[in-house]
């Protein structure tokens, strides 16, 4: 009878907030390495995840019917020693009117993530607190995923819990002035970049601690077999370039306001470590057999059973400077096309899906044109070290992947473009020799004119006979996004861009926006990846035809809204998501229709609405998806007057972060004392294979 | 099965349907709080249920300003623990004058008598004291029972 009063309480809410409340009556299980019985057999089921070592953990046996893997992150390249690696003394920040250095605001951030099939509800929970002898305000710049659909903002003080209230974004930031002002405790949420977000926390009177939690959903990528869930950490350095103001600025811990960005993320300097770290856990229900779960940069802990898994960060491996990504593959060779729905509690027979594409068979078997590769390369600063190095070896591998019949070029970029060859040349011993030594000869340095390598990979004659495919190797670290993305769409022509993010902590907005707006696909390279297998992929992907110029035919299902509006191409290995509103029931079947070259094909999926599996969130992503296609479209065309307003609406309608909306929280009972004390920023390491010179422009001396 | 469906869905039906309970009387909150044109303070406001003997296992109230210029800055739980998580609001129905709550537990440690289940946190404008008024949409029990005759009362609590 219990689930009687639930069902009362979702049908009486309606969608949106019942979906929350479902959430908060299904706890995220996240189970750390369960302890075992002493009595557990004694072998330890370990399984070789993938070129990784497997370790035993002391007093931690599995039971009978379950693995345990402990996965420690590959063998790279050995760290390097230099300055720039965070050391291990505890952080200081500096307060302008204290004399001892103290630790920074932010104490720890806790992560839980619960992944059902390709849908993930995360919690991140920020533990701030004031070890200053003043009061504070606390301001915090770090990222989330770009399609993070963030619904839900408790602050907490004490045993009291305070959810915060989803505002247009100005209104907001007055309620939280005004409330600062006055000496309120008071929290605000805004989103800078669709992946970065800046948390405020005013008035912590000395030695009180606050804690923030944010709730999301998104749906997981699926990449050549595996399904792929990504939190980052830490919001890499952008390149700005001059005039802008309007970027991410970085500077050095404590020089708050010189970047001249507005908004600005502190670093720490070489040797110095902040007392924030990190906690992550995540439980999947992957609703078939797990057959492997790795995690690709930090080590973690990880118990499979069946169905279902657990996997916990290593405690050694807290320093918040690098991607955590979590990947797992179910059993079978064979994936189908699924819907997945979320009921509108106040609209029976009606609410959200998406339906997740896969590509059909019949790709594999279809061979290739002959290629026109373009190479493009950042070689700015921020790429100077191990990443730069990857992203040669990429290329390299690349190339001794081509056929004669096919052509290429290689373009680098920094200041400004500079190509190897006037035009794209054959694949011949003697070119690809050339194409080494041209590699070979290049180093990193200077700003990121990423305009300019977008300009010279995409004007110039094409060759008919050939497809073109430009391969942009960067860690996206720039702060003119919207530029550059408006500059692929304006230039693509018949090109189609596959980027590849470099390092450990890459602008994935920039990169996966980029593939999406060049008609193509995104790849990760991390530095602890093996670029040959992650070119391997690439080819498996270009040498067949994608499956284009989609239709859909929904049957019985009456849809509406379907987001992304223009079905993107579908490759070897990378499925699409959309997302829309669905009115009916019962079963029908859905025809996706498309051509692979110049073969028409139909895809069947059969579905069944009263019994399609039904998830939380669905209508969260949904919004956020349509959030998402307005913004990509004002790229375009500048969307209308009325685009701000109309994003407004659907993220107020839905209680969505956006770049017009933010969450505010004020305590009313808690008003301190004086001023509201001086503004202190949380001073965040550089990513992993970065290096603090090149991410922190030198002062001028006066 | 069969039975006990049908059972759930009347319920809902009748609960949804059933005449809503009468908006409540505000009470005085115990100490003064001045209000003039040009000032902006932060206050609460708070709700309570009186489920009438009953445990009272989900609530949903709308409040609704009545006079005065006031914005919604958060959305505190109540006293009882089962209470006691931020309860939720509907965001469709989010408007500057209005905000429909909800809250449930599925426990079996409910309260029956009079208790806070929420407490709004408003910025108030306008030098005018503002008044507001609660109507209570929904009171179950546990079962998922309506709750006849449950209560909702409106206090304006503290702040500046």
């Amino acid at each position: 009878m219990r689930r009687m009063v639930l069902a009362l309480l979702i049908t009486l809410l309606g969608a949106v907030g019942a979906a929350s409340m479902s959430g908060c009556a299904q706890q995220v299980h996240a189970v750390v390495a369960t302890p075992r019985p002493s009595y557990a057999p004694a072998p330890l089921a370990m399984q070789e995840a993938k070129g990784r070592e497997v370790v035993a953990v002391p007093g931690s046996l599995p039971s009978p019917d379950e693995e345990l893997w402990v996965i420690r992150k590959a063998e790279g390249p050995a760290p390097t020693s230099d300055e720039n690696t965070p050391g291990t003394g505890a952080l200081m920040a500096k307060l302008p009117t204290a004399e001892k250095q103290i630790p920074v605001p932010l104490k720890h951030t806790d992560v839980k993530a619960s992944i059902a099939g390709y849908v993930a509800t995360v919690d991140v929970t920020q533990q701030y607190q004031n070890p200053f002898d003043s009061k504070i305000e606390a301001v915090y710049v770090f990222p989330l995923p770009h399609d993070a659909a963030v619904n839900e903002f408790v602050m907490t003080i004490g045993e009291r819990k305070i959810r915060g209230i989803i505002r247009e974004r100005q209104e907001a930031e007055r309620l939280y002035r005004e409330a600062k002002s006055q000496g309120y405790l008071a929290s605000l949420l805004t989103q800078e970049r669709p992946n970065v977000f800046t948390q405020s926390v005013a008035n912590i009177e000395p030695g009180k601690a606050i804690d923030v939690h944010v709730k999301y959903f998104h749906t997981l990528a699926y990449v050549d077999g595996w399904y792929e869930w990504v939190f980052p950490m830490v919001v890499g350095p952008r390149f700005n370039p001059p005039g802008t103001s309007d970027g991410i600025g970085a500077t050095g811990r404590g020089e708050r306001g010189t970047s001249g960005q507005a908004t600005e993320v502190q670093y720490l300097r070489p040797g110095e470590r902040n007392g924030h770290d990190i906690s992550l856990a995540v439980h999947i229900d992957a609703g078939v057999k797990i057959e492997k779960v790795e995690s690709r940069n930090h080590a973690a802990a990880v118990d499979v059973s069946g169905t279902t898994a657990d996997a916990a960060l290593s405690g050694e491996d807290r320093v918040p400077n690098k991607d955590f990504v979590l990947r797992y593959k179910v059993a079978g060779e064979r994936l189908k096309s699924a819907v997945l729905v979320q009921r509108d509690p106040k609209d029976k027979g009606a609410g959200y899906f998406t339906l997740m594409l896969y590509p059909p068979e019949q790709i594999r078997e279809l061979p290739r044109k002959p290629l026109e590769l373009v190479f493009t390369l950042d070689v700015s600063g921020s790429m100077l070290g191990r990443p730069i190095e990857q992203a040669k070896a990429a290329i390299r591998a690349a190339l001794t992947r081509m056929r004669p019949d096919d052509t290429f070029q290689i373009i680098r970029f920094a200041q400004g473009a500079e190509q190897m060859a006037h035009r794209p040349v054959p694949a011949t011993p003697q070119n690809l020799r050339k194409a080494m030594r041209f590699i070979e000869s290049t180093d990193a340095g200077g700003g990121t004119y990423m305009i300019q390598g977008i300009r010279a990979s995409l004007n110039f004659p094409h060759d008919q006979s050939r497809l073109r495919f430009v391969c942009f190797l960067t860690d996206g670290y720039i702060g003119n996004e919207a530029q550059i993305l408006a500059e692929v769409h304006r230039s693509l022509g018949p090109s189609r861009i596959f980027s590849f993010g470099v390092g450990q902590a890459t602008n994935r907005y920039l990169l996966d926006h980029m593939a999406k707006a060049g008609n193509g696909a995104v790849a990760y390279l991390g530095l602890n990846d093996n670029a040959e297998e992650v070119m391997d992929q690439f080819f498996q992907r270009i040498s067949h035809p994608a499956m284009t110029d989609l239709a859909i035919d929904w049957g019985a299902m009456g849809v509406s809204d379907v987001f992304p509006q223009r079905v993107p191409d579908v490759f070897v290995g990378r499925p699409v998501i959309l997302a829309g509103k669905y009115r009916g029931e019962g079963r029908t079947t859905i025809h996706v229709r498309g051509k692979f070259g110049n073969e028409e094909a139909v895809v069947p999926i059969d579905v069944d609405l009263s019994d399609a599996p039904a998830r939380e969130g669905i209508a969260a992503v949904w919004a956020r998806r349509k959030i998402a296609d307005l913004a990509d479209r004002a790229l375009w065309d500048g969307g209308g007057e009325s685009l701000p307003g109309r994003i407004t609406r659907v993220a107020l309608e839905h209680g969505l972060m956006s770049a017009y909306t933010a969450f505010v929280a004020v305590d009313s009972l808690t008003r301190t004392a004086g001023e509201y004390g001086t503004t202190v920023a949380v001073p965040v390491p550089v990513p992993e294979g970065v290096k603090y010179q090149t991410t922190v422009p030198e002062k001028q001396e006066p | 099965m069969k039975y006990r469906a049908v059972t759930v869905i009347g319920l809902l039906s009748l609960v949804a349907l059933a005449p809503a309970p009468p908006a409540t009387t505000s009470r005085e909150a115990d100490h003064v709080i001045t209000y003039s044109r040009n000032h902006v303070s932060f206050e609460t406001v708070d709700i309570y249920i009186d489920p009438q003997g009953h445990s009272l296992a989900a609530y949903q109230f709308e409040l609704k300003v009545a006079a005065g210029d006031v914005t919604t800055v958060g959305v505190e739980g109540g006293e009882h623990a089962a209470f006691r998580e931020a309860p939720y609001y509907d965001p469709a129905a989010m408007a500057r004058r209005r905000i429909i709550v909800a809250a449930f537990n599925t426990g079996s440690d409910l309260p029956a008598g009079r208790t806070r289940v929420a407490r709004v946190h408003v910025r108030v404008g306008g030098g005018e004291r503002p008044r507001y008024q609660a109507t209570l949409e929904a009171a179950a029990d546990a079962d998922g029972k309506p709750i006849a005759g449950a209560t909702v009362t409106v206090e304006q609590g503290a702040g500046t």
